[in-house]
């Protein structure tokens, strides 16, 4: 036992520091955790199709969704002659991994191949089938649910990405040209996903999922044809109706792709992973992001005049010169930042010494080591007489002002950091600072090293009193002889191990 | 100032501007009206209350003033007659501009506050390892420890030292995921990619309403700040004709004895660097940007540079951290030397 005056404050400090660090990664993690996860969006059900597009939509097709187009007419004309040369039932090769959801979609089979032609809206629950087949989410459940829902949802999904994604929307079910391009661009993202199908059943016994990857060009799968050509034809909107149906990887992540209940709301999950590039930041808030970060750069430009450099000086020389005279001369701030740089100084005094205290063969050596040991010593001699001077300064500090010195009391308002406390370095007040990390492994180490730099930082101070006010105790205790050993194990180990390893005591009693 | 000169004194309109951009450049919280700073000019009482806005106010009146006077006081405000003002606020609402106005110029307030406010819209980084001191100053009670519950506390914080360094890398894979996942989509080339505020904003825009409000707020600001560096010449040409006329004598001794000092901090300053301090070039937070392909901007940083910087320091600390274990380690050996029948054998070095 003994006395530890500061030491108990410290630690405990030091555990309050780390357990707020932990609260806020912690946040930090169950954000990031949710954003990885599923994004589960409500889209409202409307009994009556809309009759109008979004406005937003696009009246165009992009150079890409033309270039998807292409690769839809090929994989069409493709699907056809696959078809035309195998009569097996498609639906029981796509079926047959996903086991006796293959039964269920017989009826709709049929009913897909009569209204191949027609763009229309009834077969789209089949390609929602279909494509969460692909998924392997599908529930059978699920299935009958969309075969009873006849009226297809056309309202605007109301998901995050809806209002500016760039994928197509879901559109009125007008026949006309404008509107059978986006169906058809639709269907180009359907197909991506029927592409894939048409991999997995190329091989259902065999792991279905690996074909997924594959290109549209290999597909050489017998079976679907049929069902999927249908399913393409089809306007779908895939975001409303396939979840994740755009994802151009397969989801191995086994999310629920929507428990689609059957009621009026349905809700629609998909991930971060399968969304990737097309989400868009809402657009009030990308102008306010380009103005707000012009205008940083702007005030970082900014140059103060030399008018005004002259008109400030001019006002701090009046107002020193109405200061108290018997002031300390060094600020509290000044203080603290003069002894971190005191303390970094000290550290690099060390270093320069432990690099001359190895040995010197040569005459020449040894007389470079003299000259360079004088030279730290009169750094070192600058450094303690400005030490004084600090604390003199802080001495008289307290004897001024008192109550405001311990530095506990300070309020901690966030507004509080520039006006009291470490302002860490003036330059670069106002810039827009990136830092650029370009793989995960940088990432990784630079967060392992900051934490392990800044809990060194800590141990060292920690040590530092832990020397000043555990070694006394020991020192003290020579004298009595009753057996310290306890406590020196104890000491030992705090000071010399980092309270990782213990010595061994022994009694050094000769048996007799 | 004579009434008769009309409301401000000075070029027409450019006070006015200058003190209004001053104003709004303020964060909205702690805003004095403009109308604040004529009234305190001329000490008038209700200028006080309002004047001190321009500072975090806790709870209470009277604790602002002594808030206030303890900023001051740490940056070295040294007027004597600001920090003899009554703690009711009845009077001194010309000291506290004049307080107000040192600050401004002395610490850069107005940057200070508009960094330290910043909307934080990026995955942070802090690149600065500067640590603080532990607070030094004895606390009142002394406790008798033992030396027990020390390794007890000693062994809390290394465990939480470890459960935090696997929660940061768990925090990295799932940021460089998010930051894969989104790359290509931020409409700002030069990040390329979203954070995770971007991202939530875009799965949950509702509960980020909020978020727009204060970048737009902090877009005015930033518009004020601009005005205000233009216009700054005139406001401190209007502070400083409300210094006092007179400087009696022995002050102009005191300013004698003051210039002396800062010649020798000025001279002392010139060890610092003598001293090869090291200047610690990063500092303040960063925005945490994934990108392949390496890029040189200069204000910018990349983390191999980082990587290596810390590592040299991770090295230097780890040795400074061995030489103090070694001191004690001696010194231990010395009173193990003392004691009765005892043989202390070290720990197995691996």
């Amino acid at each position: 036992a003994g006395r530890a005056r500061r030491l108990v404050s410290i630690l405990s400090q030091a555990l309050e520091d780390c357990a707020e660090q932990k609260k806020k990664l912690e946040y930090n993690l169950t954000l990031c955790r949710a954003l990885l996860g599923d994004w589960k969006v409500q889209t409202p059900e409307s009994p009556k199709p809309e009759n109008s597009p979004k406005g937003d939509q696009e009246s165009e097709p992009s150079p890409k969704e033309l270039e998807d187009l292409e690769l839809l007419n090929r994989a069409l004309e493709k699907a056809l002659r696959v078809r035309k040369s195998t009569p097996r039932n498609p639906l029981e090769a796509l079926g047959a991994a996903e086991g006796k959801k293959a039964a269920e979609k017989k009826p709709a089979t049929s009913a897909v191949r009569t209204q191949q032609a027609p763009l229309s809206k009834e077969s789209v629950p089949k390609t929602i089938k279909v494509t969460s087949v692909c998924k392997k989410a599908a529930s059978s459940k699920k299935l009958s649910a969309y075969m009873l829902k006849a009226p297809y949802r056309t309202d605007p999904v109301k998901a995050p990405t809806s209002q500016s994604s760039r994928a197509p929307k879901v559109a009125g079910k007008s026949s006309t040209k404008g509107a059978a391009l986006q169906q058809a661009r639709k269907t180009v993202l359907t197909a991506s996903v029927s592409q894939q199908e048409f991999c997995a059943a190329a091989e259902p016994s065999g792991s279905p999922r690996s074909p997924l990857q594959q290109s549209s060009s290999s597909f050489g799968g017998s079976a679907s044809g049929e069902n999927s050509v249908a399913v393409i034809l089809q306007g779908v909107d895939p975001e409303n109706d396939c979840p994740g149906s755009l994802a151009k990887s397969p989801v191995t992540q086994s999310h629920t792709a929507g428990d689609i209940p059957m009621g009026s709301i349905t809700a629609r999950t998909f991930t971060l992973q399968e969304k990737r590039s097309l989400l868009k930041l809402p657009l009030p808030y990308r102008k306010a992001y380009s103005r707000n970060s012009r205008l940083w750069e702007k005030c970082h430009l900014c140059q103060s005049s030399s008018a005004t450099a002259a008109a400030r000086s001019r006002f701090l020389e009046r107002m020193q010169a109405t200061f108290c005279s018997s002031a300390p001369a060094f600020s509290p701030a000044e203080i603290e930042e003069e002894m971190i740089v005191l303390r970094d100084a000290h550290s690099l005094l060390s270093q320069y010494m432990e690099a001359e205290t190895t040995g010197h063969p040569t005459w020449g050596r040894e007389y470079e080591c003299l000259l360079t040991l004088e030279g730290l010593q009169a750094a070192a001699s600058q450094c303690l007489h400005k030490l004084q001077l600090l604390r003199a300064a802080a001495e008289s500090q307290m004897v001024v002002h008192p109550a405001d010195c311990v530095h506990s009391v300070e309020p901690s308002a966030a507004d509080c950091a520039p006006l009291r406390g470490r302002r860490c370095g003036d330059t670069g007040v106002l810039a827009t600072p990136l830092l650029f990390y370009s793989s995960f492994q940088e990432l990784r180490d630079m967060a392992a090293l900051k934490l392990q730099v800044v809990m060194l930082h800590q141990q060292i101070d920690i040590q530092k009193v832990l020397i000043a006010e555990l070694l006394p105790i020991l020192e003290s205790w020579l004298p009595r002889d009753d057996s310290p050993s306890h406590l020196y194990r104890a000491v030992y180990t705090q000071l010399c191990e980092g309270g990782e390893r213990f010595p061994v005591l022994m009694n050094d009693e000769l048996p007799d | 100032f004579g009434s008769t000169r009309g409301m401000w004194p000075g070029r027409a309109g450019a006070l006015p501007a200058a003190i209004g951009a001053l104003c709004r450049a303020l964060p909205p919280g702690s805003r004095p009206a403009p109308e604040t700073f004529r009234l305190a000019k001329f000490n008038r009482p209700e200028a006080v209350r309002a004047g001190e806005a321009g500072t975090d106010p806790p709870d209470g009146y009277c604790t602002q003033i002594r808030f206030v006077k303890s900023v001051l006081r740490y940056h070295g405000y040294g007027r004597p007659e600001f920090y003899q003002l009554p703690s009711d606020g009845s009077q001194g609402s010309r000291e506290l501009l004049l307080a107000f106005s040192w600050l401004l110029n002395r610490i850069n307030l107005l940057e200070q506050l508009l960094t330290a406010n910043r909307v934080k819209i990026g995955d942070e980084a802090s690149v600065c390892t500067v640590s603080r001191f532990f607070c030094l100053s004895s606390p009142s009670h002394q406790l008798d420890v033992d030396v027990r519950y020390l390794q007890w506390l000693n062994g809390r914080l290394r465990f939480k030292w470890r459960s935090l360094h696997v929660d940061r890398q768990e925090q990295c894979k799932l940021l460089h995921k998010i930051h894969s996942y989104t790359s290509g989509c931020h409409m700002d080339q030069t990040i390329g990619h979203f954070s995770v505020t971007e991202t939530d904003l875009i799965r949950q825009p509702d509960s980020y309403k909020q978020l727009l409000q204060l970048l737009e707020s902090e877009t005015s600001r930033l518009e004020a700040f601009l005005e205000w560096k233009q216009l700054e010449p005139v406001y401190w040409h209007w502070m400083v004709k409300s210094r006092e006329r007179t400087l009696p004598d022995e002050r102009e001794f005191c300013a004698a004895v003051r210039t002396i000092t800062e010649a020798v901090k000025l001279k002392l300053s010139d060890l610092k660097y003598h001293c090869a301090h090291k200047k610690n070039g990063m500092h303040g937070s960063y925005r945490l940007v994934f990108k392949d392909k390496r890029s040189e901007p200069i204000t910018n940083v990349n983390a191999t540079e980082v990587i290596s910087k810390l590592q040299m320091e991770e090295a230097t600390l780890k040795r400074e951290l061995k030489r103090l274990q070694e001191e004690c380690r001696h010194k231990l050996d010395e009173i193990a030397e003392g004691l009765v029948g005892v043989i202390c054998i070290p720990p197995i070095k691996r």
